[in-house]
């Protein structure tokens, strides 16, 4: 007979497809294949000279006077601060709205579509419209970064409320639980790992909103760094900031995981 | 006392249409205070269904069931369920399943946990409070199902074969320990078995029902003495009862 808490442990395998995206954990062979992956990238940067190609040591040297002469510190600060405010917009109202459709049917048959539709098309579509909407200011990067976000959230929470035991619902009725008591008691904590799951792909999608919305609409923070080093054809400076990109999201990455890990040590 | 008056449940068909199954017709029966009432019959017979309408889990279509003359509109604090697949909270420990009921009914944190430490020590997990659900054995799980259950102290329990999905002797070792708690604080039981043996050596009496609709073939008295244990297994009238089930229930088996 399965057990309602192996159940839950079964429904983990949504994971974040890419090892990059993994946190960095110490394992000797991750480390070797760091290494290795460095030292393949400076070998054939020196080999191939190829200006789309620099060598890893040049990239580093390009990130380090970008450290230096404080433009990264700027970049970054502006960035995250759209990522931060972008994230939590979706996170609050994807929670929200998926833990509506997944204990309501009818809000479910109301919103699937929409929120289907938006997940499936691609979120740069809407960006010209944020523009007409909210001109230029910082509301459109934000929007886009929402729009990036948000969805991945809405369908993982509604899956996760859905797929809840009703063993464990049904049990809660018995002991007279009001529809408060079974959503806080049951509903929330049994649907935790798959709704981080969501989260975790919602904040890979508002790296990429970020970064997306940056080069190509508000020109402002890392993305527009990207995109001018990009089109000057200074390939080190390019792929430096690049690495900075790379590292801001295996962090944010790493504090879900982190959270997450904290709250569902139940799970198998 | 619970009573049961021409109590039928149809389930819609899987298309919706009105090719519904019905799975209990006019049951007639009561349970009398401080019984231990088993209900047996083959499987598709509705005993779950009946044991969930006497919940308040499900609504029924037809007759009446009341406790103590009030009409069943839903769950009370005057029942508590044990279901057979636990339905522990796999992220809550031991001493926090037990005490999820007395939660529910708000009642204060301190007692709370002094209550559920109560019942914790009464099933025989004492030093596993803090444990996981994932961390115990299947015997032991069912206990936090029924130390769970025994907390809110419910005039009625309702079983749901509890130990249905437990190897045998984890299963003969928590019917001696129900019958033992049963015995000291006496309470209306039904409990839903597929047991001929742990249908006889529980109850005061025995319903039988049919498969398909579910109906009452036969509520039969188990005159055997108490406090019974595993040594009841061995008395004629034991044998007997048990000889009588099974000849019923072989006539009704399709398979």
């Amino acid at each position: 007979m399965a057990k309602a808490g192996v159940e839950v442990g079964k429904m983990r395998p949504i994971s974040v497809p890419g090892a990059l995206w993994r946190p960095l954990r110490g394992t000797w062979m991750e480390a070797l294949a760091l290494v290795g992956g460095v030292a393949l990238w400076e070998m054939l940067g020196w080999l191939l000279a190829m200006p789309w190609l620099p060598p890893f040591s040049k990239v580093m040297e390009a990130l380090v006077q970008f450290v230096q002469s404080g433009v990264i510190l700027a970049n970054v600060v502006v960035s995250l601060q759209g990522l931060a405010i972008g994230f939590s917009i979706s996170l609050v109202v994807g929670l929200l709205v998926g833990a509506l459709m997944g204990r309501y049917r009818r809000v479910e048959q109301a919103l699937h579509i929409y929120v289907h539709a938006l997940f499936i098309s691609p979120s740069m579509i809407f960006a010209p419209i944020f523009f007409a909407i909210f001109g230029l200011s910082d509301a459109v990067r934000i929007a886009v970064i929402v729009v990036y976000s948000l969805f991945v959230i809405i369908i993982n929470t509604t899956t996760a409320i859905r797929t809840v035991d009703p063993a464990l619902v049904e049990m809660a009725c018995s002991f007279g639980a009001n529809e408060r008591q079974i959503f806080v008691r049951i509903l929330l904590p049994a649907s935790l790992p798959l709704v981080f799951a969501g989260i975790r792909l919602g904040m890979g999608r508002a790296v990429r909103g970020m970064i997306n919305g940056e080069m190509f609409i508000a020109m402002v923070g890392l993305g527009a760094l990207a995109q001018r080093y990009g089109s000057q054809f200074e390939a080190s400076k390019a792929f430096a900031i690049a690495m900075v990109v790379l590292i801001i999201a295996l962090v944010c990455n790493w504090i879900v995981q982190t959270v997450e890990n904290s709250l569902t040590q139940w799970v198998d | 006392m619970i009573q049961v008056r021409g109590l039928s449940k149809e389930f819609a068909g899987r298309d919706g249409t009105d090719t519904g199954i019905v799975a209990l017709d006019s049951l007639d029966f009561e349970v009398r205070d401080n019984e231990f009432l088993t209900v047996i019959g083959p499987s598709g017979c509705g005993k779950t269904t009946l044991l969930r309408i006497v919940a308040g889990l499900i609504p029924y279509d037809r007759g009446e069931v009341s406790i103590n003359g009030t009409p069943v509109t839903g769950p009370g604090p005057d029942r508590a369920v044990v279901f057979q697949n636990f339905a522990l909270m796999p992220w809550a420990d031991v001493l926090t399943n037990v005490a999820f009921g007395l939660e529910i009914r708000d009642m204060p944190k301190a007692e709370c946990e002094a209550t559920a430490m109560r019942l914790v020590k009464l099933v025989g997990l004492e030093g596993f409070e803090r444990r996981l659900p994932k961390e115990l054995s299947g015997g032991m799980q069912q206990r936090v199902g029924l130390a769970r259950a025994l907390a809110v102290n419910p005039r009625i329990l309702l079983m749901d074969e509890p130990f249905g999905s437990l190897d045998e002797q984890t299963r003969r070792l928590l019917q001696e320990q129900l019958l033992r708690i049963w015995e000291r604080e006496r309470k209306t039981v039904i409990f839903i078995t597929h047991s001929m043996e742990e249908a006889v050596l529980l109850g005061d009496r025995v319903m039988l029902m049919t498969p398909r609709p579910g109906r009452v073939k036969e509520i039969i008295n188990v005159p055997l003495k108490r406090p019974r244990g595993h040594d009841t297994e061995k008395s004629a009238t034991f044998v007997e009862i048990k000889e009588y089930l099974w000849q019923n229930l072989r006539s009704m088996q399709v398979a």
